[in-house]
C-alpha cells in the first residue's frame, strides 16, 4: 500500500476530528455558554397563563332575596395585537360570530392596542359556535374562549339605582392605580351603584392557570392552578318589596301629577322625575329608595348597545340613570325646620313668641317687600309649620341675620349641624353634597361681577324658608328628619347591612353603624315635632293627603315644601316621619317641577305609611 | 510490498501471538452496541408520549427499534462466519440485490414526506436506501480494489469509469423516490472512496465538476423543488424564522439549547415530548439527546461516534488487501457523513437535509443496515492475514 493512500486516510481521520471538534464547540456554545437563554426561550415558547374569571359576589335584600345573582358564559375574546394584522382570523371570525368585519375591526381598534391585551368580542355565543372556535384554535392565534361572568337581575329594573351596572373595564380605568395591575382587558366591573361602590368586596379574586401547551396552542399539561375565590355577597338595608311599593307609588303619582295644571300658568306639571327614601332612623339603615325615570340594569349585560345608551342620555328622556335620591334640588319650606329650631335655640324666638303674617313683609325696607303664599294673621312657631307661613320664618331668618351682624351666619351654620350642603357618606357614588350659600361662597361665585358678590340680609331670608342658593337632597333631607326624630342623634345612611363571604361567613358587620350625638336641645325640637304633626292634622298644608289616614293611631310629623325655581315649575317635596313618639321610618318625597308639595307629593308618603303600618 | 505496521490500539499488543490471539476488535463491538442501546432509550423517550405516526402504544417505537436491534445483531454475527473474500467474489450478487430492491421501492414503494422511499412487507416496513449503501459500498470496494491479473495496485480510468456508472445507477434510483438526503450521503461515500483508494485528484474534480454540472441543469428543468432548496437555503439564513422553513431548525436549537450541561433528563425533555420539534425521532432525534442528557450527553454520543468512525477507517487501512480497505473506509465514510450532516443540521451548522442519525434515529432499516456495515468492517479484521513476527521482522530487515 502507497504511503499516498495512508497519509490520505490520515487526512479524512484528521479532517473528522476537526468537523467533530467544530459541532462540539457549537454544542458548547449553545448548551454551556447560552443555556439559560436557550431555557428561556424555550419555556416561552411552550408555557402559558391564563387567569379564571371569579363570580361575582351576590347581592341580597334584608331579608335574603336575592336581587343579583353571576351567571357564567362563554365569551369570544381577541388579543387585539396580533388579530388586527391577521385579515383571514377577521374573516374567520366574522362568519362564525355573525358579526361584520366592520364591527369586529371598530370593536379591535376601540382600544388603545398597547394597553389593552384582551378585548371580549362577543358574549354568551352558542354551542356550536363554541365548539368551532375551540376546535379551530390552532387556526385562529390571538382568539380565545374565556368564561365571563355576567349579571342576572331577578328584579327587573327594581332598585337599578342603588344596585348599578356591570360592564367591561375601560382603558381609562386599566390606566389607574385605582384599578391598575389586578384587571385585564374584558373583566367586568361595576359602574355605578352599589356594584361600583363595592367593587372590592364583588369581584372576589381571580383564579390562575399556568399551562404547557403544544405547537399547535393545545393545552398539554397543567403546572399551577389556583382556582378563583367567589366574590362577597351583599346583604342590603332595602326591603324588596317595601322597594317594589314605593317604586310603584312614585310612578303612579308622577303619573297623576302629569295630568294636573299650574293654576298660575294654565300649563300641565311636567314632572320630569321624583325621589323617595325610607330610612329606619334607629340606624340609618335605607330601607327602600326609589327613583324616576328608571332603566333596567339588564341593558347593559355584555355591554349596553349605542340606541339604548342615547336613548339613557338624551335630555327629553330626562336621564334615567341619575339617581334622584342623591341629586340636589330647591328645598322650599321643608327647610324651615332648621329655621325654625336655629331661632329658637338663638333666642331670635321664642315658643310662645307670635309673629303676624299680612302678607306681605316690608322688614327688609319698603323697596324689597317679601310676601307671603297666603294671609295667616298672627302665628306662633307652631301655627307657623303648620301653615307653613314665609313671613313667619322670614322674621326669624331676618332675626338670625341680625344677631352678631351676619358675622357668624347662624343660618348656614345650623344647616349645616342638620347636615345639609356636605354628603352623607352613604355608600353610593356620585353622590351631590347640595349647596348651603354664604359670605364666602357668593364671593367666589361672582368673582367676576364684584356687584353681586355682596351678601344681602335679602340672602339669609330666602333661605330661611328654603329658597335662594340652597339645594339638598333628598336623602340629606331624611337625614334632617331623622335627626329631628331621634331628638338630636345623628346616623349615617347606609345600603349595606353586612357582607358575607361565599360560604355564608361574616365579613363585614354594617348595622351598628357609628352614631353622632349633635347635642340639639330636645325641648326645641318637641316644638317642632308638634308643628310638624299639626301640619298632616286638620288645617296642615299635608291635611287633605292624610284624610282618612289613623292620625291617632300613627301620629305622623311632616313638613311639605314647594320650592320655588327660576324658569322652572315648582319642585314639590314632603319630608316626614312616624310614628311620633317611637319614629319607625322616615319618608322623605320630591317630585320635579310638580307644584304643590302637599297635594302632590305628601299622599306618596302616606301610601307608602298606609303599607308599612298595614293600613287598608 | 509489504506494508509496515505500526502498533496500535486495536493490536491490543498480541497481533504477534499466535496462540492468544484475539482476531476481534472489541473495542468497536461494544461502541457500537452501547451507541445503539442507548439510541433505543433516546427513541422510546421521543415517542412514548407524543405517538407519532398515529400509533396508539407508546412501546410502539421501542418494539421496532428493538426488533431492528436484535436482527442487525444476528446480522452482525452471521456475517462473521463468511470470508469477505469471498463476499469480494460475489459482489454482483450484491449489486443486483441494491439495485433491485431500489427498483422494487419505485414500483412497490409508497410515499413519506413526497419520498416513495418505504416498501411494505406485511409484518414491516422497510426502506431499501438504507441497505442499498451497503451495497454499493460492497460493489464499489470490488470495482475499485485490485483486479485479478492486475500487478501493481491502482485506480485506472476503466475502474473510475465502472465505479462512476455503478453510483451513478445507484444515485439515480435513489434520485427518482426522491430522496436527496440520501442521494448525498450515496455521493459522498463515493467520492470518499475515490479519494481513499488513491485515485488521481483529476479524476475527483472531473466527477465532482460532471455532479454540478448536472446538479446545476437538473435545478434548470426544474427537476429540484422548491421546499428542498429552501431547507438547504436556510442554512445561509442564521437567525432562521421560527416558521416555515426556518422552523424545525429553530426548535430543534430551542430543544439543545435549553438542555444546557446536564440536560433534563431522560423522558423528560418538553420541547421534545411535547412535538415541538419535528421529526424528533428520525432525522432530529440529536434534538432529543441534546435537550434530555445536556452538553455532557451530547458529547459522549459524539465522541462515541467519532471513536466508532475511527475503528472503521483505521481496521480498513491495516486490513489485508484494497477491498478489505475500501470496504471498511466505505462503513466509515456512511457513518462520517450522516454524522456530521446530521448533527451538523440539528445545531444549525448544516442544511437541513433528511437523513437518519446514524445508531440512534429511529427505524429499523437504518440500525440493521449499520450493524451489517459494522459487521462487515469486523469481518474484515477477523479474517485478515497476520504475519508472524519474524516474517515482519525481516521484511524490515530487507
Amino acid at each position: 500500500m502507497s504511503s499516498n493512500i495512508r497519509i490520505r486516510f490520515r487526512i479524512i481521520i484528521y479532517l473528522l476530528a476537526v468537523v467533530l471538534m467544530v459541532l462540539i464547540l457549537r454544542l458548547f456554545f449553545m448548551q454551556v455558554m447560552s443555556g439559560e437563554l436557550y431555557a428561556e426561550l424555550a419555556s416561552e415558547s411552550i408555557v402559558r397563563e391564563k387567569t379564571i374569571a371569579a363570580p361575582r359576589g351576590n347581592i341580597y335584600d334584608r331579608n335574603g332575596k336575592l336581587l343579583v345573582e353571576s351567571v357564567p358564559v362563554s365569551a369570544v375574546a381577541v388579543e387585539p395585537n396580533i388579530v388586527s394584522k391577521n385579515e383571514e382570523v377577521i374573516d374567520t371570525l366574522s362568519s362564525c360570530l355573525d358579526m361584520s368585519v366592520e364591527d369586529i375591526k371598530e370593536k379591535i381598534n376601540q382600544s388603545n392596542l398597547s394597553y389593552i391585551d384582551r378585548v371580549i368580542l362577543k358574549i354568551d355565543i352558542d354551542t356550536a359556535d363554541l365548539i368551532y372556535l375551540k376546535e379551530n384554535s390552532s387556526t385562529l392565534p390571538g382568539v380565545e374562549v374565556i368564561d365571563v361572568y355576567l349579571r342576572k337581575y331577578n328584579y327587573n329594573f327594581l332598585a337599578s339605582h342603588l344596585l348599578g351596572y356591570t360592564g367591561e373595564i375601560d382603558e381609562e380605568r386599566l390606566k389607574s392605580k385605582e384599578y391598575g395591575d389586578d384587571y385585564e382587558g374584558g373583566d367586568q366591573i361595576g359602574l355605578s351603584g352599589l356594584e361600583e361602590t363595592y367593587e372590592s368586596m364583588l369581584r372576589g379574586k381571580k383564579g390562575k392557570k399556568i399551562y404547557e401547551v403544544d405547537p399547535l396552542e393545545r393545552p398539554v399539561s397543567v403546572l399551577e392552578e389556583t382556582d378563583p375565590i367567589c366574590g362577597n355577597n351583599l346583604y342590603l338595608t332595602i326591603d324588596i318589596d317595601l322597594q317594589r311599593v314605593v317604586e310603584e307609588i312614585l310612578y303612579q303619582s308622577i303619573l297623576a301629577a302629569r295630568l294636573k295644571k299650574d293654576r298660575d300658568t294654565d300649563q300641565y306639571y311636567k314632572v320630569p322625575g321624583g325621589a323617595v327614601v325610607v330610612l329606619d332612623p334607629a340606624n340609618g339603615q335605607i330601607l327602600a329608595m326609589a327613583s324616576y325615570p328608571t332603566f333596567k340594569p339588564e341593558l347593559f349585560i355584555g355591554g349596553i348597545s349605542y340606541a339604548d345608551w342615547d336613548y339613557l342620555n338624551d335630555p327629553q328622556n330626562y336621564y334615567p340613570l341619575n339617581n334622584r335620591a342623591v341629586n340636589a334640588f330647591p328645598p322650599g319650606s321643608v327647610i324651615k325646620i332648621v329655621t325654625g329650631y336655629a331661632g329658637l335655640n338663638e333666642g331670635v324666638i321664642s315658643e310662645g313668641t307670635k309673629l303676624n303674617c299680612a302678607g306681605v313683609w316690608l322688614g327688609l325696607g319698603e323697596d324689597y317687600p317679601k310676601s307671603c303664599w297666603s294671609v295667616h294673621g298672627s302665628l306662633d312657631v307652631r301655627g307657623a309649620f303648620k301653615n307653613s307661613c314665609d313671613i313667619f320664618f322670614y322674621q326669624v331668618g331676618y332675626g338670625l341675620f341680625k344677631k352678631y351682624d351676619n358675622i357668624q351666619e347662624l343660618l348656614q351654620q345650623y344647616l349645616r349641624t342638620f347636615s345639609f350642603g356636605e354628603k352623607t357618606g352613604v355608600d353610593l357614588p356620585y353622590e351631590d353634597q347640595g349647596l348651603v350659600s354664604d359670605k364666602e361662597w357668593k364671593e367666589d361665585y361672582f368673582k367676576s361681577r364684584p356687584e353681586y358678590s355682596v351678601w344681602f340680609p335679602g340672602d339669609t331670608v330666602n333661605m330661611a324658608i328654603g329658597q335662594g342658593d340652597l339645594l339638598a337632597t333628598p336623602l340629606q333631607m331624611a337625614q334632617a328628619f331623622l335627626i329631628v326624630a331621634n331628638r338630636g342623634v345623628k346616623f349615617t345612611p347606609h345600603l349595606v347591612k353586612e357582607i358575607r363571604d361565599s360560604y355564608g361567613d361574616l365579613f363585614v358587620e354594617n348595622s351598628t353603624v357609628e352614631y353622632q350625638d349633635l347635642k340639639l336641645n330636645e325641648h326645641f325640637l318637641e316644638i317642632i315635632e308638634d308643628g310638624l304633626v299639626q301640619v298632616v292634622g286638620t288645617g296642615g298644608t299635608a291635611a287633605g293627603a292624610f284624610t282618612g289616614f289613623p292620625l291617632n293611631e300613627i301620629p305622623v310629623a311632616g313638613k311639605t315644601g314647594t320650592a320655588e325655581f327660576y324658569g322652572r315649575q315648582d319642585y314639590a317635596w314632603f319630608a316626614s316621619y312616624a310614628p311620633v313618639g317611637n319614629p319607625e321610618y322616615v319618608i322623605v318625597a320630591m317630585l320635579e317641577e310638580a307644584g304643590s308639595g302637599g297635594s302632590n307629593v305628601a299622599p306618596i308618603a302616606e301610601e307608602i305609611y298606609r303599607y308599612l303600618f298595614n293600613i287598608e | 510490498m509489504i506494508k509496515r505496521r505500526k502498533k496500535s490500539f486495536s493490536d491490543f499488543g498480541n497481533l504477534s501471538d499466535n496462540k492468544r490471539r484475539i482476531r476481534f476488535d472489541f473495542v468497536l463491538f461494544f461502541l457500537v452496541i452501547a451507541i445503539s442501546s442507548f439510541g433505543v432509550l433516546i427513541v422510546y423517550s421521543a415517542t412514548r408520549e407524543t405517538l407519532p405516526g398515529g400509533v396508539t402504544d407508546p412501546q410502539n417505537y421501542l418494539k421496532k427499534q428493538l426488533i431492528g436491534l436484535a436482527i442487525g445483531m444476528i446480522l452482525f454475527i452471521a456475517v462473521q462466519f463468511i470470508n469477505y473474500r469471498k463476499i469480494r467474489k460475489f459482489w454482483w450478487l450484491a449489486f443486483i440485490v441494491g439495485v433491485l430492491i431500489l427498483v422494487a421501492v419505485l414500483i412497490f414503494g409508497y410515499e413519506v414526506y413526497g419520498s416513495k422511499s418505504w416498501i411494505d412487507l406485511k409484518f414491516f416496513t422497510a426502506q431499501p436506501s438504507e441497505f442499498s449503501k451497503i451495497f454499493m459500498v460492497v460493489s464499489l470496494a470490488a470495482v475499485m480494489s485490485k483486479w485479478k491479473g492486475e500487478k501493481v495496485y491502482g485506480v485506472t480510468f476503466k475502474k473510475v469509469v465502472i465505479s462512476f456508472v455503478v453510483t451513478f445507477l445507484f444515485i439515480s434510483l435513489v434520485l427518482l423516490e426522491p430522496d436527496y438526503g440520501t442521494a448525498l450521503i450515496y455521493f459522498i461515500v463515493y467520492i470518499g472512496l475515490l479519494f481513499l483508494s488513491g485515485a488521481n485528484f483529476l479524476y475527483l474534480l472531473a466527477i465532482v465538476g460532471l455532479t454540478m454540472g448536472g446538479f446545476f441543469l437538473a435545478l434548470k428543468a426544474g427537476l429540484i423543488k422548491q421546499y428542498q432548496l429552501d431547507r438547504i437555503l436556510v442554512v445561509l439564513n442564521p437567525e432562521a424564522t421560527s416558521e416555515g422553513a426556518g422552523y424545525n431548525l429553530f426548535q430543534s436549537k430551542l430543544a439543545i439549547g435549553s438542555g444546557g450541561i446536564l440536560g433534563k433528563g431522560l423522558f423528560l425533555g418538553k420541547q421534545t415530548n411535547l412535538d415541538y420539534v419535528p421529526e424528533h425521532h428520525t432525522d432530529f432525534i440529536f434534538s432529543v439527546v441534546g435537550e434530555e442528557m445536556g452538553f455532557i450527553g451530547a458529547l459522549v454520543v459524539i465522541l462515541v461516534l467519532g471513536v466508532i468512525i475511527w475503528r472503521c477507517f483505521h481496521i480498513a487501512l491495516n486490513s489485508s488487501d484494497s477491498f478489505a480497505r475500501l470496504l471498511g473506509a466505505g462503513v466509515g465514510l456512511i457513518i462520517l457523513s450522516q454524522v456530521i450532516i446530521n448533527i451538523g443540521m440539528t445545531i444549525g451548522i448544516m442544511p437541513v437535509i433528511g437523513i437518519p442519525l446514524p445508531f440512534l434515529s429511529s427505524g429499523g432499516s437504518s440500525l440493521i443496515s449499520l450493524l451489517l456495515g459494522i459487521g462487515l468492517v469486523e469481518n474484515i479484521y477477523l479474517w485478515r492475514e497476520v504475519r508472524k513476527d519474524h516474517e515482519v521482522a525481516f521484511q524490515e530487515f530487507k
